[in-house]
């Protein structure tokens, strides 16, 4: 080992079981928005009027700064398929 | 030099003549013919054969059996020990049971790193380096004492030798280190193989400039290129080697089936030239795996019959 | 600092999925440094442990929780209590870490979340290298302030072998030759002279060879 670098855990490690999709299935996509910019965006949008996906669920933070590797971890443990940063 | 050895490789070199040495790779087996046949086909054209010690770390039948063999034909014989799979009691013990069968020469080496071999999962020792080797040998054989101080009854009477690779990196420190592998003990020299006669010339030049080539016998490594392909592995792919591209391109423009020929052709220029090079009192001829052209290579070198000490 | 690597999940999961309620725990001193062991580490492993745990089928509770220091029993402190409730530990901490756990909660199953590597320092971000093999008998002086011990693969102290090319070790293209930084460091400095002083035999009696290693200072023992 003396020589080697010690690689980054490799894809192989997933603990993800790849499992068939149910038809008429969306996902449940969270995203956490900067309350600056991208929640700012979105809330232009509701002001417009413009319609979007009913499956994102938005959550405000302050600055994507303060996205937490946890937060992302919690979001998947709790049914979240997938997670959208926007800052 | 007066000898302090039985060896009759001291006796050759310090009755001053150029020696011939030549090496060979014990089998991956317990067969020992393919260590007898190799011994009768060199003996009468060498003053000693190096046996190797699981050369690039792939495990094989240990130097020290397939050196009493040779022994027991007569033939002398090098016992090459490196320090990567013994610590400071099985080396001694081995140097002992080399002693017992009256071999008497021994090369000091550190060993190839365990990854290139067969086991590269394995630990190395390196309890010493073969500095300490160096005068671990000389300590049994002068003081007549084992490292933990007890008296030896009946010490060994080896001659002492180690590498040198003057292509290594850094240069400027190849000739310091071959002063400290003598403040050491070694009494002779082997050197890698010698492809890059200009830088080898300067080596030597350095080395006797600190006149270091007094002190110690230098005997210049060669080895025959069998093709081009090996050429080219030799440059890119062995640790410590220095080929340079003239060479790998005589013999890329040389026709596959003539390439063995001419490997062999600079192989006896490269004896022809490095016979002049003050310093060199004599040559270590490492035919891998084709030793069938040591002969030959001795005869054209004008390095035959071997002198009768 | 002590330098550790995470385990493969898979073989973490092996180790922990028959109990019923587990303790991942972290130490946030080294293995934090190198972000594989410290507390915040532990928490994002005890997630992964526990979706894994959802798509096998396993009921299993994971717990997380970390303390300043694994190796020292002042720091467990607050952290007596949810031990005490867990069936079993998921230690994130180096093997001394683990080791001391073991000890000190000899009813508690304790397993090692990481595989510990070398003692070394940081590089640069992200960088973590060895420096030390804790010998016993430090040689820096003699070597120009590095180590041949721990940082040539043969440990050779009287180098370079004869594998040194273009400054780099035999093993690796990647990887620097110790010796060929002593000598730049010893030429740096003037000391060439010293280079050729021969390195006499080491005492490895002071290194893992003569045993495992105590020291003990009477006069702060309490």
């Amino acid at each position: 080992m003396s020589s080697q670098t010690i690689a980054e855990k490799k894809d192989t490690d997933s603990v993800e079981i790849p499992r068939d999709i149910p038809e008429g299935w969306s996902p449940t996509i969270l995203a956490f928005a900067c309350h600056y910019c991208a929640f700012a965006a979105a809330d232009l949008a509701g002001v417009m009027r413009l319609s979007y996906e009913t499956n994102v669920k938005i959550i405000r933070l302050p600055c994507t700064g303060k996205l937490d590797h946890i937060y992302v971890m919690r979001a998947f443990e709790r049914g979240a398929d997938g997670v959208f940063a926007a800052g | 030099m007066s000898t302090k050895t039985p060896s009759k490789l001291e006796k050759i070199l310090s009755a001053g003549h150029l020696a011939v040495t030549s090496e060979c790779g014990p089998p991956r087996g317990s067969d020992m013919d393919s260590i007898t046949k190799k011994g009768e086909l060199i003996k009468d054209y060498v003053d000693g054969v190096n046996i190797t010690d699981n050369q690039t770390s792939v495990t094989r039948m240990c130097s020290l059996a397939a050196c009493i063999k040779l022994k027991l034909m007569g033939i002398e014989a090098t016992l090459q020990m490196v320090t990567r799979d013994r610590n400071r009691i099985a080396l001694q013990s081995d140097i002992l049971g080399a002693a017992a069968f009256d071999i008497y020469n021994i090369l000091c080496l550190s060993g190839d790193h365990q990854s290139f071999g067969d086991c590269p999962t394995g630990q190395n020792v390196h309890d010493l380096d073969s500095m300490q080797l160096i005068q671990t040998a000389r300590h049994m054989r002068d003081e007549g004492k084992f490292l933990g101080g007890d008296d030896i009854k009946k010490p060994p009477q080896m001659f002492v030798g180690a590498a040198a690779n003057p292509f290594a990196d850094p240069f400027e420190i190849r000739v310091p280190r071959l002063a400290k592998k003598i403040a050491a003990g070694a009494e002779f020299i082997q050197t890698q193989c010698i492809y890059n006669l200009d830088k080898f010339e300067e080596w030597m030049r350095r080395v006797c400039d600190r006149g270091l080539h007094e002190k110690v016998y230098i005997l210049a490594g060669v080895t025959p290129f069998k093709s081009a392909g090996m050429a080219k592995f030799m440059k890119n792919r062995v640790p410590g080697m220095d080929v340079p591209d003239d060479v790998v391109k005589r013999l890329s423009d040389t026709p596959k089936e003539k390439q063995a020929d001419e490997g062999i052709k600079i192989c006896i220029e490269t004896i022809q030239r490095l016979k002049e090079v003050e310093g060199v009192k004599g040559f270590h001829i490492m035919a891998i795996e084709w030793e069938e052209k040591v002969p030959g290579i001795v005869k054209e070198t004008g390095l035959y019959p071997r002198p009768e000490v | 600092m002590i330098v550790g690597t995470q385990k493969p999940m898979e073989e973490i999961w092996e180790m922990i999925k028959s109990y019923k309620k587990v303790l991942v725990f972290g130490c946030n001193t080294c293995v934090a440094v190198c972000h594989q062991g410290g507390n915040k580490e532990a928490e994002i492993m005890a997630s992964m442990l526990n979706m894994h745990a959802a798509q096998e089928g396993v009921e299993i509770e994971i717990q997380h929780s970390g303390i300043e220091r694994q190796c020292e029993h002042e720091f467990f402190e607050p952290a007596e209590d949810t031990i005490a409730g867990v069936d079993a530990v998921l230690s994130t901490a180096c093997g001394i870490g683990v080791q001391f756990m073991a000890e000190k909660y000899a009813n508690t199953p304790l397993f090692p979340g990481l595989d510990t590597c070398f003692l070394g320092a940081v590089d640069e971000h992200g960088v973590f290298s060895e420096k030390c093999q804790a010998c016993g008998k430090c040689v820096l002086g003699e070597t120009g302030g590095i180590c041949p011990v721990s940082r040539c693969a043969k440990r050779i102290l009287n180098g370079p072998c004869g594998g040194s090319t273009n400054g780099k070790c035999e093993l690796s293209k990647d990887l620097d030759c110790a010796w060929q930084l002593i000598i730049e460091r010893l030429t740096a400095l003037g000391r060439m002279d010293d280079y050729e002083k021969l390195a006499e035999l080491k005492d490895w009696s002071f290194d893992r060879a003569g045993g495992p290693r105590k020291f003990i200072r009477e006069d702060i023992q309490v």
